[in-house]
């Protein structure tokens, strides 16, 4: 493709010829307001709001619908253009119930932050004027719908049209009564559902499982790779500390990569995080009573220095570093080391996009190890399980369990954190090694940490 | 599902096909064929004509919400539509419905308890010269008056 210039705010910009003006304001950092616009959508020109003014064009254009030329001079800011943007908005907010306090799209919400640098006029609109729609309409899927805060983008709609192809969303009705709905009686239905909450550019569609629950100011955002299947999706672990409570995760988002996941998440992996904070592993036990760190470590040591035979099962949801890691350990101590992986495997979970039916996280990097995947094979002495889902099939004469979650039965139990609670790497399906950060303060010990203290034990 | 076309109307869309460059374009024509048949939309229709056109039934749906003339929910044996619009709003429609609305008891909007009459309220017939107009399903009533409107509910009657 060759190149074009174009002037935007007087500066020069070497584009892409033929590209949307809009990407390439996007692309270059510079400040464009829009709703319906979106990347992994595409344009539409329903919203009106990136309006630019375009030299010898009389009117402003919406950039999203216009293609750059040799020589486009653009300008985004100025008097005039804000006056435009300025009536774009209020005819946005027409209907608009104006309910920011109670609303779980503040502090996310493209109309608050429009206004913010574009709007702050005094209202044409009396309050009793305003059109009134559902307020919690529960399209299925955990979304629920507000018609009134909709500003008709139709983003959801778009998503189940062209992505999902499930065109469970439409938008019904014209003018002032026009809305987003299912059809009578049906639900939104898609196991990528959820992805809707996260397009909606205000508080529209909101999930079911997060409203409520916390401002999303209070939250810090670490960047992680979700650990319910093999395809390593991108996200963001959104959680809070508040005071005298443990820090908590309240949602996974979606984190772009389009290399993996593109904008997308699905939604088990994004309620995945559920199940991850509850029934957690907290106490070393000894034989089912609580001990203390130093009295398990001490009957480790003791079980590994008598064991005729060790052998070690590893879960393939842990880091690399922690697998290459217990390789090192087992080596040392003489023991077998297998990941037993048909628990892993569900067919009915895996799809043509983004769900793999492997649902380990790093089964990969277990394939890329001389691990093998069987469950052991004649009398096992003394089975070590760094959280292996299948350790309680396995006969042995004594059982140590390293364990996240709640429900193993070992003569020693050792709690160790969970994937949020360190950091590490994977490597998904397509053999792509990604980088998971630290996102929560647990109390659980880190598992390289006990390995390391057992081995200077023994 | 339990709506099917009529012969007659499956004829009609072998016909239509040629005249149209894709099959989307007969999603209007398809909603009047059901509309002609059962009076009224129903989903179950809807489902029906989809393929018909190779589009999702969502989007007919929001074409059938689109169009005032598509009924979604059905009406009376006759539809009484008065226009409401600028020449027949000037030339009395206020006193016209007044008086539709004593007649038969309802509001503009609703349907009668026996399902024989609803009143609804349409934009421009195209009659601005004969003013104030109605149309009672096909039929249009021109120039009317309140003694005019009495005449023809009772000879519907």
């Amino acid at each position: 493709m060759s190149q074009v210039t174009i002037t935007v705010d007087a500066q020069d910009y070497r584009v892409e010829e033929g590209s949307l003006l809009i990407e390439v304001l996007i692309q270059n950092g510079i400040k464009i307001p829009y709703f319906c616009y979106h990347e992994a959508l595409g344009a539409d020109g329903n919203c009106r709001m990136c309006m630019v003014e375009i030299e010898g064009q009389k009117r402003p254009q919406i950039a999203c619908d216009t293609i750059v030329k040799e020589g486009m001079g653009v300008r985004t800011k100025g008097e005039n253009i804000n006056g435009v943007r300025q009536r774009i908005l209020e005819l946005e907010l027409i209907n608009h119930p104006v309910d920011c306090p109670v609303c779980d799209q503040a502090g996310e919400c493209k109309l608050q932050d429009f206004y913010m640098d574009y709007g702050l006029y005094d209202s044409h609109i009396d309050m009793r004027q305003k059109i009134h729609g559902k307020k919690h309409v529960d399209l299925g899927s955990n979304v629920m719908l507000d018609q009134e805060r909709c500003v008709l983008c139709a983003r959801c709609t778009r998503f189940t049209a062209d992505v999902t192809k499930t065109h469970e969303l439409g938008i019904i009705g014209r003018g002032d009564h026009a809305r987003v709905s299912t059809m009578p009686g049906r639900k939104l239905e898609n196991p990528y559902a959820m992805n809707v909450v996260d397009l909606c550019p205000v508080g529209a569609l909101t999930s079911k499982d997060f409203r409520f629950h916390q401002r999303v100011w209070f939250l810090k955002s670490t960047p992680s790779v979700c650990h319910g299947c093999a395809m390593g999706c991108n996200i963001f672990i959104d959680h809070n500390k508040a005071k005298y409570k443990e820090d908590t995760i309240y949602r996974f988002r979606p984190r772009r990569n389009d290399a993996v996941n593109g904008h997308f998440i699905c939604d088990a992996g994004r309620l995945s995080y559920k199940a991850l904070q509850e029934n957690r592993q907290k106490e070393f036990e000894l034989g089912g009573d609580s001990c203390t760190e130093q009295e398990a470590l001490e009957a480790v040591k003791t079980a590994i220095l008598e064991a005729q035979n060790i052998t070690i099962l590893i879960d393939a949801n842990l880091y690399n570093e922690e697998i290459e890691r217990i390789i090192v350990f087992a080596s040392g101590i003489g023991a077998t080391v297998l990941c037993p992986s048909d628990c892993y495997y569900d067919e009915s979970f895996g799809d043509t996009w983004l769900k793999k039916p492997w649902r380990a996280a790093n089964i990969e990097y277990i394939n890329r190890t001389e691990i093998e995947h069987r469950l052991p094979e004649g009398s096992v002495d003394l089975l070590i399980s760094f959280n292996h889902p299948s350790s309680k099939t396995v006969d042995s004469r004594l059982k140590i369990i390293f364990a996240t979650h709640q429900g193993h039965k070992a003569d020693i139990l050792l709690p160790i954190s969970l994937f949020s609670e360190s950091s590490g790497s994977l490597t998904n399906i397509h053999g792509m090694t990604q980088h998971c950060e630290k996102a929560v303060e647990g109390e659980a010990p880190d598992l390289i940490r006990l390995v390391d203290m057992i081995e200077g034990e023994l | 599902m339990s709506f099917v076309l009529t012969p007659k109307h499956l004829e009609q869309i072998e016909e239509l096909k040629g005249r149209y460059p894709s099959a989307h374009a007969l999603a209007l024509p398809l909603l009047w064929m059901v509309q002609e048949q059962e009076g009224v939309i129903t989903l179950d229709a809807i489902d029906c004509i989809a393929p018909y056109c190779d589009l999702p039934s969502m989007e007919l749906y929001r074409i059938a919400t689109f169009y005032t003339m598509f009924h979604l929910e059905p009406v009376g044996t006759y539809h009484i539509q008065l226009c409401k619009t600028l020449s027949c709003a000037l030339c009395g429609k206020g006193e016209i419905l007044e008086r539709l609305q004593a007649k038969l008891g309802i509001k503009a909007g609703e349907t009668t308890a026996d399902g024989r009459f609803t009143i609804s309220q349409v934009e421009c017939l195209g009659s601005c010269g004969s003013a104030p107009v109605m149309q009672i399903n096909e039929e249009y009533h021109e120039n009317l008056t309140p003694q005019k409107i009495d005449e023809i509910l009772e000879a519907l009657e």
